[in-house]
């Protein structure tokens, strides 16, 4: 029933002669004896897929004609996705915009991104953690230099900000968990906010992924992607300053945050540079080792883990404040009025 | 096909809002043509932060309108609203406060007394000045800087404290500028009589419930409802409640409504004297009426920060809206709907609204239009006394709009008559569009003579 749908709404360009063929036929829905609907439906699809076929050789063909004549190759077509047809937003950083950088000048981590300030970070939990929480505390430790943990124990979170402060911490992380599985992140910035609330999903610890490597000591690099609008620039800002600004190249350790539609990728990596051998070389050997060996440099990942997805809840402005509180933004549910309108 | 584009929205009529921002920049923004897009016109001051914009106030006069602005570091300006040029700046500490400091008691609040500015033809206006700390100064200050302040003549001059615990964050002048309202956290809503600079009543805070749970007091906002009459009074808390107080009743809330769960950031009051916008740190617009305490309807759009100011159009039916997610939005009061929304690029702070701006005047040809004025003189005067007409009638009707329990059908009387009263206003719009033109190069000319 979704195929008979389909076929008018699928397949553009080439095959639109052939659609107009089929059109004045009937739907194959609207039979009511099954044998002849199978039958009209079958024969129907392996219309679509023959055409399909034929398309796809037809620029094969093409492609290879191209190659040989030396000509130019056709153009790829460029399919599209979500992201590239996103709604205009005016949101969106110009690179030549004044006032932005006059807004990162004076905004709340620009001390810390001016290498004035070294982050230190506090790291606490809910009030109830179990299991899988003090797990990833304990690779969240191992990812952001300079973080203490401090158990929660009873205290407010309010009280916790404020003596925070006074031991000039620069950033407060808070990994709520339910069910003994961390399910939001609550990052307030000090001394004065803001704070931000993520929802964390699909989190991996280290011993989940296979082939996982164990990461160095050093200060990691940090790699922050597609943050575009005004609030993603603020959000990336806000993670950037978790981290020092001065990496150590030579650990070759990097840490990303990966934003694609509002949602935020976690992935820990370690990286190498390796001098590969080239792939002719076999016929090189062959020939007895005639030929120069040439070298080839290829990087190679390895994983190290955790790997989580976050999501923007809310950004407030301020302390950490849930009662008396104001907003710089609140995902709301009227918002989610097209898929294709992304907020940072 | 996948949408593109944003909904386009309906536009809205000829406007001019200036807006204030975060980082000290007064930014223009106009509409012109009849279904027009809001454009920023003019930026004016360089980026800041130290020079954030913390208040403002607008004299909304034909000529020489005055912006005055207080900024973060203490300082107080006296802006020129047409042409953006500073008249006077001072500093908040060089007022006589005692024990003041920009850093421990910075400025909350300031506001331009529009009745008092007879003399500002002599280049003198009032302003009331207030700290977090309950400091409150009434002064007046020269708008040009070769006018010292031992002129001849008479100013005003009085420091009073407003309270001496907690922390003042909103204060009110009532239209006739006799009376001032004062509230904040642990502060309860004080009236001032500006004249004898003496405290003329206080609220109490409400019972406790049936549980015996009491809320502090924390008022974020106050407003006078009605115009002509100073005796009631519109409060906006911290915990999520829209009061009314009655002067004239109880020192106990007349009406308390609850709405959502954020704190009211913001109340302004409707010109028909029932009508209020209350606006909440989580970006919830909504209007109520305070005869009956009900929710009219909830502006719904894209709003998702924190709204810190609203401002009402005198004459159109208009609200323009601006907060923490750096969009001016302008709305139509009555439908309810976004009219159009401007991207400014900081978090705003305050947003005035001219009314004396028309789209139609252009910048040149003044002279030829001024030719037109003398020949039109009459026909003005003939105007003006109609609107007055309308005005008075208006004003009759307001009165009877004023007792508070009023049953269900009684209210939809009410709301006829209002509805008549938009009509007449409308007629009268009419009548005055012309005229409005021509006051609008007119007072243009006037300003350029004063300048050169």
């Amino acid at each position: 029933m979704i195929a008979g749908k389909r076929k008018n709404c699928g397949e553009d360009g080439d095959g639109e002669d052939h659609e107009e063929m089929i059109k004045p036929r009937l739907l194959p829905s609207l039979i009511k004896n099954k044998e002849k609907r199978s039958q009209v439906y079958a024969k129907l699809k392996h219309d679509k897929k023959t055409e399909k076929r034929k398309k796809f050789m037809a620029r094969k063909a093409a492609e290879s004609r191209a190659l040989e004549l030396g000509e130019e190759l056709p153009p790829k077509k460029i399919p599209r996705t979500i992201e590239n047809t996103r709604e205009l937003d005016e949101t969106v950083c110009q690179p030549n915009d004044e006032e932005l950088f006059a807004d990162n000048d004076t905004d709340e981590f620009n001390k810390i991104l001016k290498q004035e300030t070294i982050p230190k970070i506090l790291i606490t939990t809910c009030r109830f953690n179990s299991t899988r929480g003090p797990a990833f505390i304990q690779e969240l430790m191992s990812i952001i230099p300079n973080a203490h943990y401090y158990k929660r124990g009873t205290f407010e979170l309010k009280k916790i900000a404020e003596y925070a402060k006074n031991k000039d911490f620069t950033s407060i992380v808070v990994v709520h968990t339910s069910r003994r599985e961390p399910d939001a992140l609550l990052i307030i910035n000090l001394p004065d906010g803001p704070t931000a609330h993520f929802k964390l999903s699909n989190l991996a610890l280290r011993s989940e992924i296979k082939n996982h490597g164990n990461p160095t000591g050093h200060k990691p690099e940090l790699v922050l992607n597609n943050f575009t609008t005004r609030l993603g620039h603020r959000v990336g800002r806000m993670i950037q300053s978790l981290f020092p600004q001065d990496p150590f190249f030579r650990g070759r350790r990097v840490v990303t945050f990966h934003n694609q539609r509002d949602f935020i990728f976690f992935r820990h990596h370690r990286y190498i540079f390796e001098t590969k051998e080239k792939k002719d070389d076999k016929k090189a050997q062959g020939a007895k080792n005639k030929t120069t060996t040439q070298d080839r440099v290829i990087a190679r990942l390895q994983e190290c883990g955790p790997r989580f997805t976050l999501k923007l809840v809310s950004l407030q402005h301020g302390i950490f404040d849930t009662k008396g509180g104001e907003y710089e933004w609140v995902h709301k549910a009227d918002m989610d009025t097209s898929r294709r309108r992304f907020f940072l | 096909m996948p949408r593109t584009t944003t909904v386009e929205s309906p536009g809205c009529p000829p406007l001019r809002a200036l807006t204030s921002d975060v980082l000290g920049l007064i930014k223009v923004v106009e509409v012109h043509g009849k279904v027009g897009v809001p454009k920023v016109v003019e930026i004016w001051g360089s980026p800041d932060a130290s020079r954030a914009v913390v208040a403002t106030s607008f004299a909304d006069c034909r000529k020489n309108p005055l912006l005055a602005v207080a900024r973060k570091d203490g300082v107080v300006e006296l802006l020129n609203s047409l042409s953006g040029d500073t008249l006077n700046t001072f500093r908040v500490c060089e007022l006589g406060l005692t024990n003041h400091s920009a850093e421990e008691d910075p400025v909350i609040g300031l506001h331009l007394l529009r009745t008092k500015n007879i003399e500002l033809s002599s280049g003198f206006c009032v302003l009331l000045i207030y700290t977090e700390k309950g400091k409150a100064c009434l002064r007046s200050f020269p708008t040009k800087d070769d006018v010292s302040l031992d002129d001849s003549v008479v100013h005003t001059f009085k420091n009073w404290d407003v309270s001496t615990a907690g922390k003042v964050m909103c204060s009110s002048v009532d239209s006739k500028e006799n009376y001032a309202l004062f509230g904040g956290k642990a502060i309860e809503l004080n009236l001032w009589d500006l004249e004898s600079c003496s405290r003329i009543w206080t609220s109490k805070p409400p019972r406790v419930n049936s549980l015996g749970i009491f809320s502090p007091t924390c008022f974020t906002t106050s407003t006078f409802l009605v115009k002509e009459d100073h005796r009631k009074v519109v409060a906006g808390t911290n915990n999520y409640q829209v009061r009314l107080y009655d002067i004239s009743a109880q020192r106990r809330p007349v009406l308390s409504v609850d709405f959502r769960e954020s704190p009211i950031r913001v109340v302004t009051e409707d010109l028909d004297g029932h009508t209020v916008y209350v606006g909440t740190g989580i970006g919830d617009l909504a209007s109520f009426d305070m005869r009956t305490g009900k929710l009219l309807g909830c502006f719904v759009g894209k709003c998702s920060g924190s709204i810190r100011s609203i401002a009402r159009h005198p004459e159109l039916p208009l609200l323009a809206s601006c907060g923490l997610d750096s969009y001016l939005r302008i709305w139509d009061s009555r439908t309810r709907q976004l009219l159009s929304a401007v991207f400014l690029k900081q978090h705003l702070t305050n947003v005035v609204i001219d009314s004396y701006f028309s789209a139609e005047a252009p910048a040149g040809d003044v002279a030829e239009q001024l030719c037109d004025l003398e020949a039109d003189d009459s026909a003005i005067e003939k105007s003006t006394k109609e609107a007055d007409k309308i005005k008075r009638k208006l004003e009759s009707k307001n009165e009877t709009v004023e007792s508070f329990e009023l049953t269900a059908s009684e209210d939809e009387e009410m709301d006829k008559q209002t509805s008549l009263e938009r009509k007449e206003t409308s007629k009268g719009k009419k009548s005055s569009k012309s005229l409005k033109r021509m006051k609008r190069s007119k007072r243009k000319l006037e300003n350029k003579n004063e300048t050169s």
